[in-house]
Protein backbone atom coordinates (compact mmCIF):
# COMPACT_ATOMS: atom_id res chain seq x y z
CA UNK A 1 0.00 0.00 0.00
CA UNK A 2 1.36 3.40 -0.92
CA UNK A 3 1.61 6.24 1.55
CA UNK A 4 -1.29 7.93 -0.23
CA UNK A 5 -3.39 4.82 0.23
CA UNK A 6 -2.48 4.68 3.89
CA UNK A 7 -3.45 8.29 4.33
CA UNK A 8 -6.79 7.68 2.59
CA UNK A 9 -7.54 4.57 4.66
CA UNK A 10 -6.60 6.24 7.92
CA UNK A 11 -8.83 9.17 7.02
CA UNK A 12 -11.69 6.71 6.58
CA UNK A 13 -11.12 5.20 9.98
CA UNK A 14 -10.76 8.56 11.70
CA UNK A 15 -13.88 10.02 10.20
CA UNK A 16 -15.94 6.93 10.96
CA UNK A 17 -15.10 7.31 14.61
CA UNK A 18 -15.31 11.09 14.71
CA UNK A 19 -18.58 12.11 13.12
CA UNK A 20 -19.25 15.25 15.11
CA UNK A 21 -16.45 17.56 14.02
CA UNK A 22 -17.54 17.87 10.38
CA UNK A 23 -21.11 18.43 11.52
CA UNK A 24 -20.10 21.56 13.45
CA UNK A 25 -18.29 22.83 10.39
CA UNK A 26 -21.32 22.12 8.29
CA UNK A 27 -23.70 23.90 10.63
CA UNK A 28 -21.62 27.04 10.35
CA UNK A 29 -21.19 26.81 6.60
CA UNK A 30 -24.46 25.21 5.64
CA UNK A 31 -26.50 27.44 3.41
CA UNK A 32 -28.90 27.03 0.56
CA UNK A 33 -26.45 26.85 -2.31
CA UNK A 34 -28.18 27.28 -5.65
CA UNK A 35 -28.21 24.07 -7.64
CA UNK A 36 -27.57 26.05 -10.80
CA UNK A 37 -24.43 28.19 -10.67
CA UNK A 38 -24.84 31.95 -10.85
CA UNK A 39 -22.69 32.36 -13.95
CA UNK A 40 -24.95 30.06 -15.89
CA UNK A 41 -27.87 32.44 -15.66
CA UNK A 42 -26.00 35.36 -17.16
CA UNK A 43 -25.07 36.91 -13.82
CA UNK A 44 -23.89 40.50 -14.01
CA UNK A 45 -24.73 41.16 -17.70
CA UNK A 46 -28.32 40.05 -17.17
CA UNK A 47 -28.58 42.21 -14.05
CA UNK A 48 -27.30 45.19 -16.04
CA UNK A 49 -29.76 44.62 -18.88
CA UNK A 50 -32.66 44.28 -16.45
CA UNK A 51 -31.52 47.50 -14.74
CA UNK A 52 -31.74 49.34 -18.08
CA UNK A 53 -35.11 47.77 -18.85
CA UNK A 54 -36.41 48.65 -15.40
CA UNK A 55 -35.13 52.24 -15.81
CA UNK A 56 -37.05 52.62 -19.07
CA UNK A 57 -40.14 50.94 -17.65
CA UNK A 58 -40.19 53.30 -14.67
CA UNK A 59 -39.81 56.32 -16.96
CA UNK A 60 -42.62 55.07 -19.19
CA UNK A 61 -44.87 54.48 -16.19
CA UNK A 62 -43.94 57.92 -14.82
CA UNK A 63 -45.00 59.42 -18.14
CA UNK A 64 -48.36 57.63 -17.90
CA UNK A 65 -48.90 58.95 -14.38
CA UNK A 66 -47.69 62.49 -15.04
CA UNK A 67 -49.86 62.84 -18.14
CA UNK A 68 -52.78 61.54 -16.12
CA UNK A 69 -52.13 64.06 -13.36
CA UNK A 70 -51.72 66.89 -15.84
CA UNK A 71 -54.90 65.99 -17.69
CA UNK A 72 -56.80 65.84 -14.41
CA UNK A 73 -55.48 69.23 -13.34
CA UNK A 74 -56.22 70.85 -16.67
CA UNK A 75 -59.65 69.37 -17.14
CA UNK A 76 -60.80 69.89 -13.56
CA UNK A 77 -59.74 73.50 -13.83
CA UNK A 78 -61.69 73.84 -17.05
CA UNK A 79 -64.72 72.06 -15.63
CA UNK A 80 -64.88 74.22 -12.52
CA UNK A 81 -64.93 77.47 -14.47
CA UNK A 82 -67.07 79.08 -17.13
CA UNK A 83 -66.53 82.34 -18.94
CA UNK A 84 -69.17 84.90 -19.83
CA UNK A 85 -68.36 87.19 -22.71
CA UNK A 86 -70.27 90.50 -22.89
CA UNK A 87 -70.42 92.27 -26.23
CA UNK A 88 -72.02 95.57 -27.02
CA UNK A 89 -71.98 98.52 -29.41
CA UNK A 90 -70.07 100.77 -27.01
CA UNK A 91 -68.41 100.82 -23.64
CA UNK A 92 -71.48 102.10 -21.83
CA UNK A 93 -73.68 99.31 -23.15
CA UNK A 94 -71.06 96.68 -22.35
CA UNK A 95 -70.71 98.10 -18.84
CA UNK A 96 -74.45 97.97 -18.16
CA UNK A 97 -74.83 94.50 -19.61
CA UNK A 98 -71.91 93.26 -17.52
CA UNK A 99 -73.50 94.64 -14.36
CA UNK A 100 -76.77 92.87 -15.23
CA UNK A 101 -74.94 89.63 -15.92
CA UNK A 102 -73.06 89.85 -12.63
CA UNK A 103 -76.35 90.33 -10.79
CA UNK A 104 -77.73 87.16 -12.42
CA UNK A 105 -74.62 85.22 -11.58
CA UNK A 106 -74.54 86.36 -7.98
CA UNK A 107 -78.10 85.21 -7.45
CA UNK A 108 -77.55 81.80 -9.02
CA UNK A 109 -77.12 78.74 -6.81
CA UNK A 110 -73.83 77.00 -7.48
CA UNK A 111 -71.91 80.09 -8.47
CA UNK A 112 -68.91 80.22 -6.14
CA UNK A 113 -66.96 83.20 -7.31
CA UNK A 114 -67.40 85.94 -9.91
CA UNK A 115 -64.53 88.06 -11.15
CA UNK A 116 -64.89 90.47 -14.02
CA UNK A 117 -62.42 91.74 -16.53
CA UNK A 118 -63.86 94.98 -17.88
CA UNK A 119 -63.30 96.33 -21.34
CA UNK A 120 -60.31 98.41 -20.25
CA UNK A 121 -58.55 95.45 -18.57
CA UNK A 122 -59.31 93.21 -21.57
CA UNK A 123 -57.75 95.80 -23.87
CA UNK A 124 -54.65 95.88 -21.67
CA UNK A 125 -54.31 92.14 -22.08
CA UNK A 126 -54.11 92.65 -25.85
CA UNK A 127 -51.52 95.41 -25.71
CA UNK A 128 -48.50 93.08 -26.01
CA UNK A 129 -49.75 92.14 -29.49
CA UNK A 130 -51.50 95.31 -30.66
CA UNK A 131 -49.40 98.03 -29.02
CA UNK A 132 -50.23 100.58 -26.34
CA UNK A 133 -53.74 101.99 -26.62
CA UNK A 134 -54.43 100.41 -30.02
CA UNK A 135 -56.83 97.76 -28.76
CA UNK A 136 -59.03 100.28 -26.99
CA UNK A 137 -58.87 102.68 -29.92
CA UNK A 138 -59.57 100.33 -32.80
CA UNK A 139 -61.38 97.35 -31.34
CA UNK A 140 -64.64 97.04 -29.52
CA UNK A 141 -63.12 94.62 -26.99
CA UNK A 142 -65.75 92.59 -25.11
CA UNK A 143 -65.79 92.35 -21.33
CA UNK A 144 -65.20 89.00 -19.76
CA UNK A 145 -66.54 87.51 -16.54
CA UNK A 146 -64.77 84.48 -15.03
CA UNK A 147 -67.11 82.38 -12.95
CA UNK A 148 -66.16 79.54 -10.62
CA UNK A 149 -69.00 77.09 -10.29
CA UNK A 150 -69.96 74.09 -8.19
CA UNK A 151 -69.98 70.69 -9.98
CA UNK A 152 -73.78 70.48 -9.64
CA UNK A 153 -74.29 73.62 -11.69
CA UNK A 154 -72.14 72.26 -14.53
CA UNK A 155 -74.91 69.88 -15.56
CA UNK A 156 -77.51 72.66 -15.64
CA UNK A 157 -75.81 75.45 -17.53
CA UNK A 158 -78.62 75.88 -20.07
CA UNK A 159 -80.85 77.56 -17.51
CA UNK A 160 -78.06 79.95 -16.53
CA UNK A 161 -77.32 80.60 -20.18
CA UNK A 162 -80.96 81.54 -20.82
CA UNK A 163 -81.11 83.82 -17.78
CA UNK A 164 -77.91 85.58 -18.83
CA UNK A 165 -79.18 86.15 -22.37
CA UNK A 166 -82.40 87.54 -20.97
CA UNK A 167 -80.59 89.95 -18.62
CA UNK A 168 -77.73 90.86 -20.92
CA UNK A 169 -78.45 90.27 -24.63
CA UNK A 170 -75.37 89.12 -26.57
CA UNK A 171 -73.89 87.54 -23.43
CA UNK A 172 -72.15 84.34 -24.45
CA UNK A 173 -71.52 81.65 -21.85
CA UNK A 174 -68.52 79.48 -22.74
CA UNK A 175 -68.38 76.23 -20.74
CA UNK A 176 -64.91 75.31 -22.22
CA UNK A 177 -66.37 72.00 -23.40
CA UNK A 178 -64.46 71.97 -26.69
CA UNK A 179 -61.16 72.70 -24.90
CA UNK A 180 -61.91 70.07 -22.33
CA UNK A 181 -62.63 67.44 -24.98
CA UNK A 182 -59.50 68.25 -26.94
CA UNK A 183 -57.34 68.14 -23.83
CA UNK A 184 -58.88 64.88 -22.71
CA UNK A 185 -58.26 63.34 -26.14
CA UNK A 186 -54.67 64.56 -26.19
CA UNK A 187 -54.12 63.25 -22.66
CA UNK A 188 -55.61 59.86 -23.50
CA UNK A 189 -53.39 59.61 -26.59
CA UNK A 190 -50.32 60.54 -24.59
CA UNK A 191 -51.16 58.03 -21.90
CA UNK A 192 -51.79 55.29 -24.43
CA UNK A 193 -48.47 56.01 -26.10
CA UNK A 194 -46.58 55.96 -22.79
CA UNK A 195 -48.34 52.75 -21.73
CA UNK A 196 -47.47 51.16 -25.07
CA UNK A 197 -43.83 52.04 -24.44
CA UNK A 198 -44.14 50.47 -20.97
CA UNK A 199 -45.53 47.26 -22.49
CA UNK A 200 -42.83 47.19 -25.15
CA UNK A 201 -40.19 47.53 -22.44
CA UNK A 202 -41.77 44.64 -20.52
CA UNK A 203 -41.79 42.70 -23.78
CA UNK A 204 -38.06 43.36 -24.06
CA UNK A 205 -37.68 42.00 -20.51
CA UNK A 206 -39.48 38.83 -21.62
CA UNK A 207 -37.27 38.47 -24.68
CA UNK A 208 -34.11 38.91 -22.63
CA UNK A 209 -35.35 36.36 -20.09
CA UNK A 210 -36.09 33.82 -22.80
CA UNK A 211 -32.67 34.29 -24.34
CA UNK A 212 -30.85 34.16 -20.99
CA UNK A 213 -32.82 31.15 -19.74
CA UNK A 214 -32.04 29.19 -22.92
CA UNK A 215 -28.39 30.19 -22.76
CA UNK A 216 -28.28 29.22 -19.09
CA UNK A 217 -29.74 25.80 -19.81
CA UNK A 218 -27.28 25.23 -22.64
CA UNK A 219 -24.37 26.30 -20.44
CA UNK A 220 -25.59 24.05 -17.61
CA UNK A 221 -26.52 21.07 -19.78
CA UNK A 222 -24.47 18.63 -17.71
CA UNK A 223 -25.90 19.90 -14.43
CA UNK A 224 -29.46 19.70 -15.73
CA UNK A 225 -28.78 16.18 -16.97
CA UNK A 226 -27.48 15.08 -13.55
CA UNK A 227 -30.46 16.70 -11.83
CA UNK A 228 -32.79 14.73 -14.08
CA UNK A 229 -30.92 11.49 -13.46
CA UNK A 230 -31.14 11.85 -9.68
CA UNK A 231 -34.89 12.32 -10.00
CA UNK A 232 -35.51 16.04 -10.49
CA UNK A 233 -38.71 16.97 -12.26
CA UNK A 234 -38.84 19.65 -14.94
CA UNK A 235 -40.81 21.78 -12.50
CA UNK A 236 -38.04 21.50 -9.90
CA UNK A 237 -35.41 22.66 -12.40
CA UNK A 238 -37.71 25.43 -13.66
CA UNK A 239 -38.27 26.59 -10.08
CA UNK A 240 -34.51 26.76 -9.53
CA UNK A 241 -34.10 28.88 -12.65
CA UNK A 242 -37.11 31.01 -11.70
CA UNK A 243 -35.64 31.71 -8.26
CA UNK A 244 -32.32 32.63 -9.84
CA UNK A 245 -33.93 35.02 -12.31
CA UNK A 246 -36.10 36.57 -9.62
CA UNK A 247 -33.03 37.45 -7.58
CA UNK A 248 -31.19 38.81 -10.63
CA UNK A 249 -34.31 40.68 -11.70
CA UNK A 250 -34.76 42.16 -8.25
CA UNK A 251 -31.19 43.41 -8.17
CA UNK A 252 -31.42 44.90 -11.65
CA UNK A 253 -34.85 46.39 -11.06
CA UNK A 254 -33.81 48.14 -7.88
CA UNK A 255 -30.80 49.67 -9.63
CA UNK A 256 -33.03 50.75 -12.54
CA UNK A 257 -35.65 52.19 -10.17
CA UNK A 258 -33.07 54.21 -8.27
CA UNK A 259 -31.60 55.60 -11.49
CA UNK A 260 -35.06 56.47 -12.82
CA UNK A 261 -36.12 58.17 -9.59
CA UNK A 262 -32.92 60.18 -9.67
CA UNK A 263 -33.56 61.21 -13.27
CA UNK A 264 -37.16 62.16 -12.52
CA UNK A 265 -36.12 64.10 -9.42
CA UNK A 266 -33.57 66.07 -11.42
CA UNK A 267 -36.16 66.73 -14.14
CA UNK A 268 -38.65 67.95 -11.53
CA UNK A 269 -36.05 70.29 -10.03
CA UNK A 270 -35.08 71.61 -13.45
CA UNK A 271 -38.71 72.28 -14.40
CA UNK A 272 -39.43 74.03 -11.11
CA UNK A 273 -36.36 76.23 -11.19
CA UNK A 274 -36.47 76.99 -14.91
CA UNK A 275 -40.17 77.65 -15.44
CA UNK A 276 -41.60 78.39 -12.04
CA UNK A 277 -44.72 77.11 -10.36
CA UNK A 278 -47.18 79.30 -12.31
CA UNK A 279 -46.43 77.53 -15.55
CA UNK A 280 -49.07 76.09 -17.82
CA UNK A 281 -47.16 72.80 -17.35
CA UNK A 282 -48.62 70.47 -14.72
CA UNK A 283 -47.26 70.21 -11.21
CA UNK A 284 -44.53 67.55 -11.19
CA UNK A 285 -43.64 66.24 -7.77
CA UNK A 286 -42.24 62.84 -6.77
CA UNK A 287 -44.49 61.97 -3.92
CA UNK A 288 -47.34 59.85 -2.64
CA UNK A 289 -49.10 57.70 -5.14
CA UNK A 290 -46.68 58.45 -7.94
CA UNK A 291 -43.79 56.90 -6.04
CA UNK A 292 -45.93 53.96 -4.93
CA UNK A 293 -46.91 53.25 -8.52
CA UNK A 294 -43.31 53.57 -9.64
CA UNK A 295 -42.20 51.17 -6.89
CA UNK A 296 -44.56 48.59 -8.32
CA UNK A 297 -42.77 48.68 -11.69
CA UNK A 298 -39.61 46.78 -10.58
CA UNK A 299 -41.81 44.26 -8.80
CA UNK A 300 -43.74 43.68 -12.03
CA UNK A 301 -40.46 43.50 -13.98
CA UNK A 302 -39.14 40.90 -11.51
CA UNK A 303 -42.21 38.72 -11.77
CA UNK A 304 -42.31 39.01 -15.56
CA UNK A 305 -38.62 38.08 -15.79
CA UNK A 306 -38.89 35.14 -13.40
CA UNK A 307 -42.13 33.79 -14.84
CA UNK A 308 -40.85 34.04 -18.40
CA UNK A 309 -37.69 32.18 -17.42
CA UNK A 310 -39.75 29.46 -15.77
CA UNK A 311 -41.99 28.96 -18.80
CA UNK A 312 -38.98 29.02 -21.14
CA UNK A 313 -37.20 26.33 -19.11
CA UNK A 314 -40.28 24.11 -19.00
CA UNK A 315 -40.74 24.46 -22.74
CA UNK A 316 -37.06 23.93 -23.53
CA UNK A 317 -36.77 20.87 -21.29
CA UNK A 318 -39.79 19.33 -22.97
CA UNK A 319 -38.23 19.93 -26.38
CA UNK A 320 -34.61 19.04 -25.71
CA UNK A 321 -34.21 16.46 -22.97
CA UNK B 1 -40.81 -15.01 -10.20
CA UNK B 2 -43.90 -12.89 -10.79
CA UNK B 3 -43.84 -9.73 -12.87
CA UNK B 4 -44.42 -7.56 -9.82
CA UNK B 5 -41.18 -8.67 -8.17
CA UNK B 6 -39.06 -7.91 -11.22
CA UNK B 7 -37.01 -4.78 -10.90
CA UNK B 8 -35.61 -4.82 -14.44
CA UNK B 9 -37.14 -6.71 -17.33
CA UNK B 10 -35.78 -6.41 -20.87
CA UNK B 11 -37.16 -8.41 -23.73
CA UNK B 12 -35.32 -8.27 -27.05
CA UNK B 13 -34.47 -4.65 -26.45
CA UNK B 14 -32.19 -2.75 -28.80
CA UNK B 15 -30.53 0.64 -28.53
CA UNK B 16 -29.34 2.74 -31.44
CA UNK B 17 -28.06 6.30 -31.25
CA UNK B 18 -29.49 8.59 -33.92
CA UNK B 19 -29.88 6.24 -36.84
CA UNK B 20 -26.54 4.52 -36.27
CA UNK B 21 -26.27 0.71 -36.12
CA UNK B 22 -27.48 -0.72 -32.83
CA UNK B 23 -25.12 -0.40 -29.90
CA UNK B 24 -27.10 -3.01 -28.00
CA UNK B 25 -29.07 -5.75 -29.69
CA UNK B 26 -31.63 -8.24 -28.49
CA UNK B 27 -31.07 -7.57 -24.82
CA UNK B 28 -33.21 -9.91 -22.76
CA UNK B 29 -32.64 -10.05 -19.05
CA UNK B 30 -34.48 -9.96 -15.78
CA UNK B 31 -33.36 -8.71 -12.41
CA UNK B 32 -35.58 -9.48 -9.46
CA UNK B 33 -35.85 -7.88 -6.06
CA UNK B 34 -32.75 -8.47 -3.95
CA UNK B 35 -30.70 -9.89 -6.82
CA UNK B 36 -27.07 -9.07 -7.50
CA UNK B 37 -25.36 -9.12 -10.91
CA UNK B 38 -21.93 -8.28 -12.10
CA UNK B 39 -21.76 -6.89 -15.62
CA UNK B 40 -18.49 -7.54 -17.37
CA UNK B 41 -17.14 -7.19 -20.84
CA UNK B 42 -14.45 -5.42 -22.80
CA UNK B 43 -14.32 -1.66 -23.15
CA UNK B 44 -16.86 -0.39 -25.65
CA UNK B 45 -18.91 -3.57 -25.47
CA UNK B 46 -21.98 -1.70 -24.23
CA UNK B 47 -21.87 -1.98 -20.44
CA UNK B 48 -22.43 1.72 -19.88
CA UNK B 49 -25.10 1.85 -22.59
CA UNK B 50 -26.99 -0.96 -20.88
CA UNK B 51 -26.77 0.84 -17.54
CA UNK B 52 -27.95 4.07 -19.24
CA UNK B 53 -31.03 2.29 -20.47
CA UNK B 54 -31.72 0.99 -16.98
CA UNK B 55 -31.33 4.39 -15.31
CA UNK B 56 -33.49 5.93 -18.02
CA UNK B 57 -30.91 8.19 -19.62
CA UNK B 58 -31.90 6.50 -22.88
CA UNK B 59 -34.87 4.39 -23.75
CA UNK B 60 -34.52 1.29 -25.90
CA UNK B 61 -35.29 1.91 -29.54
CA UNK B 62 -37.00 -1.45 -29.84
CA UNK B 63 -38.17 -4.37 -27.76
CA UNK B 64 -39.75 -3.97 -24.36
CA UNK B 65 -38.45 -2.71 -21.07
CA UNK B 66 -40.12 -2.52 -17.71
CA UNK B 67 -38.70 -1.06 -14.53
CA UNK B 68 -40.20 -1.73 -11.10
CA UNK B 69 -43.11 -3.32 -12.91
CA UNK B 70 -43.83 -0.14 -14.91
CA UNK B 71 -43.69 -0.01 -18.69
CA UNK B 72 -40.61 2.18 -18.99
CA UNK B 73 -40.69 2.10 -22.80
CA UNK B 74 -43.92 4.04 -22.88
CA UNK B 75 -43.84 5.88 -19.55
CA UNK B 76 -44.75 9.54 -19.80
CA UNK B 77 -42.04 12.08 -19.22
CA UNK B 78 -43.66 13.18 -15.96
CA UNK B 79 -43.51 9.60 -14.66
CA UNK B 80 -39.75 9.20 -15.11
CA UNK B 81 -38.52 11.19 -12.05
CA UNK B 82 -40.38 8.89 -9.65
CA UNK B 83 -38.73 5.85 -11.27
CA UNK B 84 -35.29 7.48 -11.27
CA UNK B 85 -35.57 8.28 -7.55
CA UNK B 86 -35.69 4.54 -6.86
CA UNK B 87 -32.33 4.06 -8.58
CA UNK B 88 -28.93 4.97 -7.20
CA UNK B 89 -26.26 5.36 -9.85
CA UNK B 90 -22.50 5.51 -9.43
CA UNK B 91 -21.41 6.97 -12.74
CA UNK B 92 -18.08 5.95 -14.19
CA UNK B 93 -17.17 9.60 -14.73
CA UNK B 94 -18.69 10.52 -11.33
CA UNK B 95 -20.79 13.42 -12.72
CA UNK B 96 -20.50 15.52 -9.58
CA UNK B 97 -21.62 19.16 -9.67
CA UNK B 98 -18.43 21.20 -9.36
CA UNK B 99 -20.06 24.26 -7.81
CA UNK B 100 -21.54 22.27 -4.92
CA UNK B 101 -19.75 20.96 -1.86
CA UNK B 102 -19.29 17.23 -1.29
CA UNK B 103 -22.13 17.42 1.24
CA UNK B 104 -24.49 19.10 -1.23
CA UNK B 105 -23.56 16.69 -3.98
CA UNK B 106 -24.42 13.74 -1.78
CA UNK B 107 -27.61 15.46 -0.64
CA UNK B 108 -28.73 16.14 -4.23
CA UNK B 109 -31.19 13.22 -4.55
CA UNK B 110 -32.82 14.29 -1.28
CA UNK B 111 -33.05 17.92 -2.33
CA UNK B 112 -34.68 17.15 -5.66
CA UNK B 113 -37.13 14.89 -3.85
CA UNK B 114 -38.14 17.89 -1.75
CA UNK B 115 -36.93 16.42 1.54
CA UNK B 116 -36.10 18.89 4.29
CA UNK B 117 -32.42 19.24 5.09
CA UNK B 118 -33.02 18.45 8.76
CA UNK B 119 -34.24 15.01 7.71
CA UNK B 120 -31.20 14.04 5.66
CA UNK B 121 -28.33 15.93 7.26
CA UNK B 122 -27.44 13.05 9.56
CA UNK B 123 -27.63 10.46 6.78
CA UNK B 124 -25.45 12.48 4.45
CA UNK B 125 -22.88 13.15 7.16
CA UNK B 126 -22.85 9.49 8.15
CA UNK B 127 -22.34 8.33 4.58
CA UNK B 128 -19.55 10.82 3.96
CA UNK B 129 -17.91 9.71 7.17
CA UNK B 130 -18.26 6.10 6.12
CA UNK B 131 -16.50 6.70 2.81
CA UNK B 132 -13.76 8.57 4.63
CA UNK B 133 -14.69 12.07 3.60
CA UNK B 134 -16.06 13.38 6.87
CA UNK B 135 -13.29 15.95 6.92
CA UNK B 136 -13.99 17.10 3.38
CA UNK B 137 -17.72 17.73 3.46
CA UNK B 138 -17.41 21.35 2.42
CA UNK B 139 -14.80 20.68 -0.25
CA UNK B 140 -15.85 21.10 -3.86
CA UNK B 141 -15.14 18.39 -6.45
CA UNK B 142 -12.35 20.27 -8.29
CA UNK B 143 -10.33 20.11 -5.07
CA UNK B 144 -10.93 16.37 -4.56
CA UNK B 145 -8.76 13.55 -5.87
CA UNK B 146 -10.17 10.95 -8.25
CA UNK B 147 -10.68 8.49 -5.42
CA UNK B 148 -12.44 11.08 -3.28
CA UNK B 149 -14.74 12.02 -6.14
CA UNK B 150 -15.62 8.39 -6.64
CA UNK B 151 -16.50 8.04 -2.98
CA UNK B 152 -18.68 11.16 -3.10
CA UNK B 153 -20.42 9.69 -6.15
CA UNK B 154 -20.93 6.44 -4.26
CA UNK B 155 -22.41 8.26 -1.27
CA UNK B 156 -24.75 10.20 -3.56
CA UNK B 157 -25.97 6.98 -5.14
CA UNK B 158 -26.75 5.39 -1.79
CA UNK B 159 -28.10 8.28 0.26
CA UNK B 160 -31.73 7.82 -0.75
CA UNK B 161 -31.65 4.07 0.04
CA UNK B 162 -32.55 3.10 -3.52
CA UNK B 163 -34.29 -0.10 -4.53
CA UNK B 164 -31.86 -0.55 -7.41
CA UNK B 165 -28.15 0.29 -7.30
CA UNK B 166 -26.22 0.63 -10.55
CA UNK B 167 -22.49 1.07 -10.33
CA UNK B 168 -20.27 1.65 -13.35
CA UNK B 169 -16.70 0.75 -12.41
CA UNK B 170 -17.25 1.88 -8.81
CA UNK B 171 -13.82 0.80 -7.63
CA UNK B 172 -11.79 2.09 -10.55
CA UNK B 173 -10.17 4.94 -8.65
CA UNK B 174 -9.91 3.74 -5.08
CA UNK B 175 -7.34 1.69 -3.26
CA UNK B 176 -7.85 -2.08 -2.72
CA UNK B 177 -8.98 -1.61 0.87
CA UNK B 178 -11.64 0.90 -0.11
CA UNK B 179 -12.64 -1.33 -3.05
CA UNK B 180 -13.27 -4.16 -0.68
CA UNK B 181 -15.27 -1.94 1.66
CA UNK B 182 -17.38 -0.63 -1.19
CA UNK B 183 -18.12 -4.10 -2.52
CA UNK B 184 -18.99 -5.32 0.96
CA UNK B 185 -21.35 -2.36 1.27
CA UNK B 186 -23.06 -3.35 -1.98
CA UNK B 187 -23.42 -6.89 -0.72
CA UNK B 188 -24.87 -5.68 2.59
CA UNK B 189 -27.32 -3.38 0.80
CA UNK B 190 -28.23 -6.29 -1.43
CA UNK B 191 -28.95 -8.41 1.62
CA UNK B 192 -31.22 -5.62 2.88
CA UNK B 193 -33.26 -5.94 -0.31
CA UNK B 194 -31.71 -3.65 -2.89
CA UNK B 195 -31.08 -5.08 -6.33
CA UNK B 196 -27.53 -4.38 -7.51
CA UNK B 197 -25.76 -4.35 -10.86
CA UNK B 198 -22.04 -3.62 -10.82
CA UNK B 199 -20.23 -3.11 -14.11
CA UNK B 200 -16.56 -3.82 -13.73
CA UNK B 201 -13.40 -5.01 -15.43
CA UNK B 202 -12.05 -6.37 -12.18
CA UNK B 203 -12.42 -10.13 -12.58
CA UNK B 204 -10.65 -10.73 -9.28
CA UNK B 205 -13.37 -8.75 -7.58
CA UNK B 206 -16.06 -10.66 -9.48
CA UNK B 207 -14.60 -14.02 -8.56
CA UNK B 208 -14.09 -13.10 -4.92
CA UNK B 209 -17.80 -12.43 -4.36
CA UNK B 210 -19.15 -15.36 -6.37
CA UNK B 211 -22.19 -13.47 -7.63
CA UNK B 212 -23.91 -14.14 -10.96
CA UNK B 213 -22.28 -12.48 -13.92
CA UNK B 214 -23.69 -11.00 -17.09
CA UNK B 215 -21.20 -10.70 -19.89
CA UNK B 216 -21.68 -8.22 -22.67
CA UNK B 217 -19.76 -8.34 -25.90
CA UNK B 218 -20.39 -6.45 -29.12
CA UNK B 219 -23.70 -5.24 -27.79
CA UNK B 220 -24.96 -8.73 -27.03
CA UNK B 221 -25.65 -9.98 -23.54
CA UNK B 222 -24.75 -13.50 -22.51
CA UNK B 223 -24.36 -15.70 -19.45
CA UNK B 224 -20.77 -15.92 -18.35
CA UNK B 225 -19.69 -19.54 -18.91
CA UNK B 226 -16.84 -19.40 -16.47
CA UNK B 227 -18.58 -17.76 -13.53
CA UNK B 228 -21.98 -19.35 -13.68
CA UNK B 229 -24.11 -16.24 -13.97
CA UNK B 230 -27.76 -16.73 -14.79
CA UNK B 231 -29.99 -14.66 -17.01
Amino acid sequence: MTSADETETSAVEESVHDGTAPKRTLLTRMRAEPLLPEAGAGGAPLTAVIAVISFLAVLAMAAVLIINTAASEWTSSLRSEVTVQIKGTDAVQIESRMAAAIRVLETTDGVLEVSSIDQEEAAELLEPWLGDGNAAAFLNVPAIIEVKIAPALRSDLDLLRNRLEAAAPSAVLDDHASWHDRLATAARSGQALAFAVFLIVLGAACAISIFAARAGLAANHEIVSVLHLVGATDEFIAAEVQRRFFVLGLRGSIVGLMAALLALGLAALALRSGIGTDSFLPSFTLGGWLVLWLLSVPVVTCFVTALTARLTVLRTLQDQY
Amino acid sequence: MGTNSLIVDFDKAGLAYGGEPETLSDISMQLGEGEFRFLTGPSGAGKTSLLKMIYLAHRPTRGSFSLFGEDAMNAKRAELPALRRRIGVVFQEFRLLDHLSAFDNVALPMKVAGINQNQYREDVSELLNWVGLGHRMTAKPPTLSGGEKQRVALARALVSKPDLILADEPTGNVDPAMSERIMKLFVELNKLGAAVIVATHDLHLVQSLGKPVLRISDGQLSRSPSLGGNL
